[in-house]
């Protein structure tokens, strides 16, 4: 659908920009979660008695969370892939976007599945070896003529030899 | 409720959506975890180093627990709908969606028949081929052969052909109709012979009588 007036639509966040927002929501809502006050609140009696230190302990205990969450993601997306499978996966399922029918599915049967992959290599066969069986057959009409000749030579010099026996009789 | 394998996806990816998840939540919860052991070990020996310290570890462990419980339950609640994200819109692929690589099972669907048909006319053909082939090997056989043949055959005409060169050379006049004519002359000359032989017999035994 075209944008209208002058709003351009945004494109639709891939799956990358997708996760990552995901993630950053989940550590976002979680950091929040365990706010400060709700930190106090469970370590009063240390708190008491180093209020600053119990600033300092919390916030390394934020950021180093954060940090290693951060990190396992990165991680899990270097050892997959992710990166390179969500902007292939987009841009499939862009080229899809004009088709409603449902798509084939595996049927979970090999023989059944496999039929269809081979049909190109057997139609490919096929027309090669429709070919070769044509080239084939006309050499051999070619060869075919040439015996025929040939045995009417044999047979025109077979007769020279009878005549000339006969002529010395 | 049925889980939904994702087997598609399994495909595509290399991993299984769920197992992905799983391993996250798994490493996210180990952090957590950890990040709060340290926070109580912090904790912990500090108050070590205070003389006469109110504060007893049972106490810090207690409110470490509290801490814990309560991040726990957010931790999940917000993994799941994270989890319930991930899986609908990133880790999946829309039911109208054919990956490239299977791209054969809509250009070709062939049922059982139609490729049992295919791998016939295969076959067919393949001996087709052969047969073909057995009929070059036959005909390029022959033509040896012929080869052969016609080559005796024109050695002997050569020969009649220097017989006749020779006698003209020679001016033997009709070398042929001399030989034929020798040929009949001698089969005279044999019944002469014969004739002779006959009549001298009779002869004698006419003397003899007498």
């Amino acid at each position: 659908a075209d944008g209208g007036g002058g709003l351009a639509l945004a494109a639709a966040p891939g799956r990358a920009q997708v996760f990552t927002t995901v993630v950053d929501t989940f550590l976002e809502k979680l950091v929040a979660a365990g706010s400060y006050q709700r930190f106090v609140n469970c370590y009063r009696c240390f708190y008491k008695l180093q209020p600053q230190l119990t600033r300092s302990i919390y916030d390394q205990f934020i950021s180093q969370l954060q940090a290693s969450i951060k990190e396992e993601i990165q991680e899990v997306k270097n050892e997959g892939n992710l990166e390179g499978l969500f902007s292939s996966l987009d841009k499939i399922v862009e080229e899809a976007k004009d088709r409603e029918e449902p798509a084939w599915r595996p049927s979970g049967i090999p023989e059944q599945d496999i039929r269809s992959t081979m049909v190109p290599y057997f139609l490919k066969h096929c027309s090669h070896l429709r070919r070769v069986l044509r080239e084939k057959e006309e050499e051999n009409r070619k060869v075919a003529e040439s015996v025929l000749m040939g045995r009417d030579r044999i047979a025109e010099l077979q007769q020279l030899i009878q005549a000339r026996q006969q002529a010395w009789q | 409720m049925s889980v939904d394998p994702m087997v598609y996806e399994t495909q595509f990816f290399g991993f299984t959506p769920q197992t992905c998840m799983l391993r996250i939540y798994i490493a996210f919860q180990d952090y957590l975890f950890e990040m709060m052991l340290v926070v109580e070990g912090v904790m912990l020996k500090k108050l070590d180093g205070i003389p006469g310290c109110k504060v007893s570890p049972s106490q810090i462990r207690k409110c470490t627990e509290k801490f814990l419980v309560f991040m726990k339950e957010h931790f999940d609640k917000l993994f799941a709908k994270m989890e319930e994200v991930l899986l609908q819109l990133v880790l999946n692929i829309p039911k109208n969606v054919l990956l490239p690589e299977d791209r054969v099972q809509e250009q070709y669907p062939y049922s059982e028949e139609e490729f049992q048909a295919l791998q016939d006319e295969l076959q067919q053909l393949q001996q087709q081929c052969r047969a073909e082939a057995a009929t070059e090997q036959a005909l390029r056989a022959e033509l040896e052969e012929q080869k052969v043949v016609k080559a005796e055959l024109e050695k002997i005409l050569q020969c009649f052909d220097g017989l006749e060169s020779i006698c003209r050379e020679h001016g033997a006049g009709n070398f042929k109709e001399s030989f034929a004519l020798l040929t009949q002359n001698s089969k005279k000359l044999q019944d002469v012979l014969k004739d002779v032989e006959e009549k001298s017999k009779k002869m004698k035994q006419h003397d003899q009588l007498m």
